[in-house]
C-alpha cells in the first residue's frame, strides 16, 4: 500500500515498536483465576491436608469435566452477546435418550449420536428462532428449557436407568492415550480447539465481533445470523457432550440429572471474564471457572461446611471474580 | 311463573337422577402427589392404583409440583369433580393442615402416603409411612456392624437435606445406633440435587477427606449408587461397606453384585395400597387405622433371590 | 446580589491520567456570567476528559474545580450532548418533569407535571412549549429534541449549560433558530453556556470568548474571539493550517463506465476514480447508502453496472462485490468496542478476500496501516475506546484502504473529528479515488463536499433529488439552497 510520507505535525508521533504479545499478558486475567484456585486448594488443604492428595485431584478432574464441557459451549453463546438457558435440560434430555436407545437394542456408538442429536437438534431450535425469528435468546431458550426438562421426564416417564452396556464407562473412564483418562482427554481437547478457534480463526473472531457490535458486523459483511446460529448449535452439542459423558461416568441416567448445571456453567463463564453483554471472553477462562466452582464445592465438602454454603460460596466467587476483572481494566 | 317452576322442577328432578346415577357408579379415589419427577411417587401411584382396581374403584392423579398452593387446587378440584376419596402424598408436612380442613368440611376421607400430617392434626383417616427413627436405629446399627466387620468404626453418612423431617428421624435414629454400637459419625454431607452424579462426588469427597471410613450410610436410593459407584473407581467395592434406603432396580442389582451390603426398603407400593384400603374401609364405614408407621425391611444381599425378599420387593416398586 | 468579577466556574490547574497517559497536564478554564464561550481542542486534546470530570462522570487527580452560583442555589452544570438523551417513548413533559422527581416514588400529577414542563420550555420557545407538551419524545425533530434537552438542562437550575456539538444534526434553519435563542437565554438570565463544536463558521457566529486546550494544556485562556484569526486558532489547536486545495481536479477517464445509480427522479453515471458527493439532511442521501451498502432492499434506487445485480442483496453481498462501507456513527456502525484494534482494522479484508484463519502476517499488516494512517495508537492489541473519536474513525477508512475496491460509501465520516484529523480524511479520501476507487460520499457539511468532490447530488430536507451539480457550478449559496442546510 501507499506509504508515502505525509506532512508531519510537531505532535504526531508514529506508535512505539510493536510489543511482543507475550502469553503472559493475552492471559492476565486467566493468571489471575488460576492463582485464586491454587490458593483455594491449598487453603482447604490447611484443614485437610488429603486435599492436595492426587486422589483428591482426579476427583476434582472428574466431577468437573461435564461442567467444563458445557462451560466451553455456553461461553461461546456468551460471547456473542447471548445467553443459552437450556443446556442443562438438553444435558438430562441426552442421557435419558441414549439410556433408552440402549434399553432398546441400539449399540453404544448410534446411542450416543442419538444424544448428541438432541443436543444438535435443540441447538438449531434455540439458533433458529433467535436468528431467523428474532425472539430475545433469553425468551427462546427458556422456552426450550422447559420443553427439554419436560420431555426429559416423559421419555421414561420420570424413572431413571440404567445402562447395561459392558463396555460403555471406556467412553468416560478408559485411556485413549495410556495414563490420561478419557475425560481429561475431551476436556483438553476441547479447550485448545476451542481456544485456536476463538483466536486463530475468522469465524470464531466473528463471534466476538457480533457480541461486540451487531450492527457494525452485519455492515462490515460478517454473516452475523449464521455466526450466532452457529454458537447455539454448539452450546447444545457441547452440552448434550457433557451428558453422554457423565452417563458413561455413572452409568445411569436421570431426568434431572442437570439441572443444577445450567447456572453452574453460566457462573463459570462469567468468572472466566466473559461479559454478558458479549464480546469477551476465553475458553482457558470458562475452564478456570468451571476448575474453580468445582473446588469450591470439593472444600465446602472436605471441610465439612454444610452443602447449603456452597452456593454463597460460589456467589461470593463470582462477585469476586468480576471485581478482579472491572478493576483490572481500568 | 308457572313454566318457569314447572323448567325448574324438570332441571331439578335431572339432577336428582343424575346425582341417583352416580351413586350407582363405583368410588374414585385421587392421588395427589407432590411431584411425579421422582420415581418413589410413581410407585405410590402404582400401589394406589393397583388397589383402587381390585377394589373396583376409578382413579385420578394429580401432581402438586413441590408448591402447597398447587397442592390446595389439586384438592379442590379433585372435590369439585367427585372424587370420593383422597391418597395424598404431601408436599411437606406443614402444607397439611388448610388441606385437611377443607377436606373434612368436604367430608372426603383422605390417608397420607409416604409423608404425614402436621402432628397435632387428627381430622384425617389414615397415615401410612415409613417408620424413620425407628429405620435409622436399623440402618444404623447395620451400618455400624458393616464398619466393625472391615475392622473400623468411622462411618459417614450421604444425607437428605436436613430441613425435611425424615431427615431429621432418620439422622436421630441412626445417631443413637452409632453410639450404643460404639462407632463414629465422622461426617455428614446433604445432598441437595438428588443426583446419583452428586452423590458420587461427594462420596469422593467423604471418602478424600475421612479415609478410615469403613461404612457409609445412604439415606436414599442416589446416595447408595453414588457410593457404590465412588468405591468402585477406588477399587475399594465390599473393603467399604454401604447401606441404602429406598431402594430400586438400580441398588438392587449393585446389591447382587456385591457393591451395596444391605437395602431398607421403603415400601412405596405398599404405601399406596395400604393407604387406598384405609379410605375405602373409610367410605364403606369399616374401621380404619389412623397411624401405620411401617419400619422398613432390610434386605441383605444373601437373601436377595429368597421368597421373602421378592414379597418385600413386590411392595416397594412394580415388577 | 450579581457578582460579576466571581466566575460560574472555575478550573485550576486539572490533572488527569490514564494509566501512563497523562491526558490532562494542567488545564484552567475560566467561565463567566452571560458569556458564550466556545471550548476548542483537537481529538486527544483532553477536552472531552476535562467535561467528564466537570459533570462527575470520571474523577480527577489533582487540580480544582469551584462554581460560584448566582442564584443562591447549589451551582450545578448541566450538559447537552449531541445525541439527544431523551426517552423516546415518553411525553415531552414527562421527559422534562423526570428530573425532577428525585425519589422514585413521588407521584407526580399530570397537571403539576406540565406545568413544569410548560414553564421550562416556555422559557425558551413558546410557541414549542405551547404544542408539544404531551408529544412524545420520538416524535420530535432533532431540533425540537435539543430544545427540549436545554429546556430539561436549564430547569433544574444549572449556572452553566454545556452543549456538545448541538449543531451536528440541525439544517441551516434550525441552528439558526437555536443561536437566537442561546442569545436571548444567555442576556435575560445571565447564565453561562459553553459551546463545543468542530465547526469555525458557527463559533464565530455565536461566541464571545474562546479557550483552547492542547495536549492536555490550556493554550489559549478565555480570549475575545475577535482578536482571533482563524489561522491563530487553528495554530494553537497543534492542527495543521487549511492546506493548500488542489483545485485542479484529477483526471477520471469518462469513458471508463463505472456504474450507473438509478433512481426515480435521477440517472446518474459514476466513473472510476470520482468522488460523488450526497449532500442535504439524512432522508435522501440515507436511501442510496442503504443501497450501495446492502442494507436497503426497498430503496428507490439501483444499480446499473457490469456484473453487478441490481442491488447487493445484504452488506456481506457488497464486500463481496467490492463495496467499503465508513459510517461516521462510530459506536454503532463502525467500531467493534470489545475487539482490539487489529481485528477491527483486518475484518473488512478477512471476509472480503476470504481469509479463514488469522494470520500471523496480519499484524504486520495492520501496523502498517496504523503508520501509513498516522494513527495515535499503544499497541495493536489495545481497545479502540483507547484511542479519540478522531482516531476511531481512521481506524475504520483502514479497513478499506489499500484493498481492491470498485466503490466505497462514506457516511458523514467527519462527524465530531477536529479539523486536523479532518483534513487527513480528506487526504484519504481523495487518495482511495486516486486508486480508481468510486466514492460516494455523503456529508452534512457542505463546505467539505465542494472542496473534494467531482459532482455533488442535492437532496431536500425531505429527501427528493433537488439536482447534480457539476464541479464548474459548485456554488456554496446555490447548494446552501438546494439542501435547506449550510456549513
Amino acid at each position: 500500500m501507499n506509504t508515502k510520507a505525509q506532512p508531519m505535525t510537531s505532535n504526531d508521533s508514529l506508535p512505539p515498536a510493536p510489543r511482543a504479545p507475550s502469553i503472559l499478558s493475552a492471559y492476565r486475567s486467566e493468571m489471575a483465576i488460576a492463582i485464586a484456585c491454587i490458593a483455594l486448594l491449598v487453603g482447604v488443604g490447611i484443614f485437610v491436608p488429603a486435599a492436595l492428595s492426587a486422589g483428591n485431584f482426579a476427583n476434582i478432574l472428574q466431577a468437573s469435566a461435564p461442567l467444563v464441557i458445557m462451560s466451553l459451549g455456553v461461553l461461546v453463546v456468551i460471547i456473542t452477546g447471548g445467553i443459552d438457558l437450556s443446556v442443562g435440560s438438553i444435558f438430562s434430555l441426552t442421557g435419558m435418550v441414549t439410556a433408552l436407545a440402549m434399553a432398546n437394542g441400539f449399540g453404544d456408538v448410534s446411542a450416543s449420536l442419538a444424544g448428541l442429536g438432541v443436543g444438535l437438534v435443540f441447538g438449531s431450535i434455540n439458533g433458529a428462532l433467535i436468528t431467523l425469528v428474532g425472539l430475545a435468546p433469553f425468551v427462546v431458550t427458556l422456552i426450550t428449557y422447559a420443553v427439554a426438562a419436560s420431555l426429559a421426564f416423559i421419555v421414561t416417564n420420570g424413572r431413571s436407568l440404567g445402562v447395561d452396556s459392558p463396555d460403555y464407562w471406556l467412553f468416560n473412564s478408559g485411556q485413549i492415550i495410556p495414563g490420561l483418562p478419557n475425560f481429561v482427554l475431551f476436556c483438553l481437547l476441547f479447550t485448545v480447539a476451542l481456544e485456536f478457534v476463538l483466536r486463530k480463526v475468522t469465524a470464531g473472531r466473528w463471534f466476538y465481533s457480533v457480541g461486540s457490535s451487531p450492527m457494525a458486523a452485519y455492515l462490515l459483511g460478517i454473516p452475523v445470523k449464521r455466526t450466532r446460529f452457529a454458537a447455539y448449535v454448539i452450546s447444545g452439542t457441547m452440552a448434550s457432550f457433557a451428558g453422554l459423558l457423565t452417563v458413561s461416568y455413572i452409568l445411569n441416567a436421570e431426568a434431572t440429572a442437570g439441572a443444577s448445571l445450567m447456572l453452574q456453567a453460566i457462573a463459570a463463564v462469567v468468572i472466566g471474564g466473559a461479559s454478558l453483554s458479549g464480546g469477551s471472553g476465553s475458553a482457558v477462562g470458562a475452564v478456570l471457572g468451571a476448575l474453580m466452582i468445582t473446588i469450591i464445592q470439593n472444600g465446602v465438602n472436605l471441610i465439612g461446611i454444610n452443602s447449603f454454603w456452597q452456593g454463597s460460596v460460589t456467589g461470593l466467587a463470582i462477585l469476586v471474580a468480576v471485581l478482579i476483572d472491572r478493576f483490572s481494566h481500568r | 311463573m308457572k313454566k318457569l317452576m314447572k323448567a325448574l322442577a324438570i332441571a331439578a328432578a335431572v339432577l336428582v337422577a343424575q346425582g341417583a346415577h352416580a351413586e350407582d357408579k363405583k368410588f374414585t379415589v385421587a392421588y395427589i402427589a407432590p411431584s411425579l419427577d421422582i420415581d418413589y411417587w410413581q410407585w405410590v401411584a402404582h400401589g394406589v392404583q393397583q388397589k383402587a382396581k381390585d377394589l373396583g374403584m376409578n382413579y385420578v392423579e394429580y401432581t402438586s409440583e413441590n408448591s402447597p398452593a398447587k397442592q390446595m387446587d389439586n384438592a379442590r378440584v379433585a372435590v369439585t369433580r367427585g372424587v370420593n376419596a383422597v391418597v395424598i402424598g404431601p408436599v411437606s408436612s406443614t402444607s397439611t393442615p388448610p388441606l385437611l380442613a377443607y377436606l373434612a368440611q368436604q367430608k372426603v376421607p383422605v390417608a397420607f402416603a409416604g409423608i404425614g400430617p402436621q402432628p397435632g392434626q387428627t381430622n384425617y383417616t389414615s397415615s401410612v409411612t415409613a417408620n424413620n427413627y425407628e429405620t435409622g436405629l436399623a440402618q444404623g446399627k447395620y451400618t455400624c456392624e458393616l464398619a466393625k466387620e472391615r475392622g473400623g468404626k468411622e462411618v459417614g453418612m450421604l444425607s437428605l437435606p436436613q430441613d425435611r423431617e425424615n431427615a431429621q428421624k432418620y439422622l436421630k435414629g441412626a445417631k443413637e445406633a452409632f453410639q450404643a454400637n460404639g462407632c463414629e459419625l465422622v461426617q455428614m454431607l446433604e445432598t441437595k440435587g438428588l443426583t446419583i452424579n452428586e452423590a458420587v462426588t461427594q462420596a469422593n469427597d467423604l471418602l478424600t477427606a475421612h479415609p478410615n471410613v469403613k461404612a457409609i450410610y445412604g439415606m436414599y436410593d442416589q446416595a447408595g449408587s453414588g457410593a457404590a459407584k465412588a468405591l468402585a473407581t477406588r477399587g475399594l467395592t465390599g473393603k467399604v461397606g454401604v447401606t441404602v434406603a429406598d431402594g430400586s432396580p438400580t441398588t438392587i442389582q449393585l446389591l447382587k453384585d456385591g457393591a451395596i451390603q444391605g437395602i431398607f426398603f421403603q415400601e412405596a407400593v405398599g404405601q399406596g395400597i395400604d393407604a387406598t384400603e384405609q379410605v375405602y374401609k373409610a367410605l364403606k364405614g369399616e374401621k380404619t387405622t389412623q397411624n401405620m408407621a411401617l419400619v422398613m425391611p432390610l434386605v441383605k444381599a444373601a437373601d436377595i433371590s429368597s421368597d421373602a425378599a421378592k414379597k418385600v420387593i413386590a411392595r416397594v416398586f412394580p415388577q | 446580589m450579581l457578582d460579576a468579577d466571581l466566575p460560574l466556574l472555575s478550573v485550576r490547574n486539572l490533572q488527569k491520567s490514564f494509566g501512563a497517559t497523562r491526558v490532562l497536564r494542567g488545564v484552567n478554564f475560566t467561565v463567566r456570567a452571560g458569556q458564550i464561550h466556545a471550548l476548542l481542542g483537537g481529538n486527544g486534546a483532553g477536552k472531552s476528559t476535562m467535561i467528564r470530570i466537570m459533570t462527575g462522570g470520571i474523577r480527577k487527580d489533582d487540580g480544582e474545580i469551584m462554581l460560584g452560583s448566582q442564584r443562591g442555589a447549589e451551582p450545578k452544570i448541566a450538559i447537552v450532548h449531541q445525541e439527544l438523551a431523551l426517552v423516546q417513548d415518553l411525553s415531552v413533559a414527562e421527559n422534562i418533569a423526570m428530573v425532577h422527581a428525585t425519589a422514585g416514588l413521588t407521584i407526580v400529577r399530570a397537571g403539576q407535571r406540565a406545568e413544569l414542563a410548560y414553564n421550562a420550555l416556555a422559557l425558551l420557545d413558546p410557541h414549542l412549549a405551547r404544542s408539544a407538551l404531551h408529544r412524545k419524545a420520538a416524535d420530535l425533530s432533532m431540533h425540537e429534541g435539543q430544545i427540549v434537552e436545554i429546556a430539561r438542562a436549564l430547569s433544574i437550575g444549572a449556572d452553566v449549560l454545556l452543549l456538545d456539538e448541538p449543531t451536528a444534526n440541525l439544517t441551516a434553519g434550525e441552528t439558526e433558530r437555536l443561536f437566537a435563542v442561546l442569545r436571548r437565554l444567555v442576556r435575560e438570565t445571565g447564565i453561562g453556556i459553553v459551546f463545543v463544536s468542530h465547526r469555525m463558521k458557527e463559533i464565530r457566529q455565536l461566541c464571545d470568548v474562546c479557550t483552547i486546550i492542547r495536549d492536555g494544556l490550556t493554550v489559549v485562556d478565555a480570549t475575545p474571539l475577535d482578536s482571533l484569526t482563524d489561522n491563530d486558532i487553528m495554530q494553537q489547536m497543534g492542527q495543521p493550517g487549511a492546506r493548500e486545495v488542489a483545485h485542479s481536479r484529477r483526471r477520471f477517464d469518462m469513458a471508463e463506465a463505472g456504474l450507473v445509480l438509478k433512481g426515480a427522479e435521477a440517472v446518474i453515471p459514476i466513473h472510476k476514480g470520482q468522488i460523488l458527493g450526497l449532500a442535504g439532511s439524512p432522508a435522501g442521501p440515507s436511501q442510496v447508502i442503504a443501497l450501495l451498502n446492502g442494507t436497503g432492499r426497498s430503496s428507490s434506487w439501483s444499480l446499473d453496472a457490469k456484473g453487478w445485480p441490481a442491488r447487493p442483496a445484504s452488506p456481506r453481498d457488497a464486500v463481496a462485490l467490492g463495496i467499503g462501507y465508513v459510517s461516521g456513527d462510530r459506536r454503532h456502525k463502525g467500531v467493534l468496542a470489545q475487539l482490539p484494534i487489529v481485528d477491527n482494522v483486518l475484518a473488512s479484508r478477512r471476509v472480503r478476500e476470504k481469509r479463514y484463519m488469522v494470520r500471523a502476517s496480519e499484524r504486520r499488516e495492520c501496523l502498517d496501516l496504523v503508520h501509513a494512517l498516522k494513527l495515535k495508537a499503544g499497541s495493536i492489541r489495545d481497545l479502540p475506546s483507547t484511542l479519540s473519536g478522531g482516531n476511531q474513525q481512521k481506524l475504520l477508512i483502514a479497513r478499506w484502504l489499500g484493498m481492491s475496491l470498485r466503490l466505497v460509501v462514506f457516511e458523514e465520516p467527519t462527524r465530531g473529528v477536529d479539523i486536523g484529523t479532518k483534513r487527513d480524511i480528506y487526504d484519504l479520501i481523495r487518495r482511495m479515488a486516486e486508486e480508481g476507487t468510486i466514492v460516494v460520499w455523503w456529508s452534512t457539511e457542505n463546505v467539505e463536499l465542494l472542496e473534494l468532490c467531482d459532482e455533488i447530488l442535492a437532496f431536500d430536507t425531505d429527501g427528493r433529488v433537488k439536482g447534480l451539480l457539476p464541479h464548474d457550478r459548485f456554488n456554496e449559496d446555490a447548494l446552501a439552497d438546494l439542501t435547506g442546510m449550510a456549513a
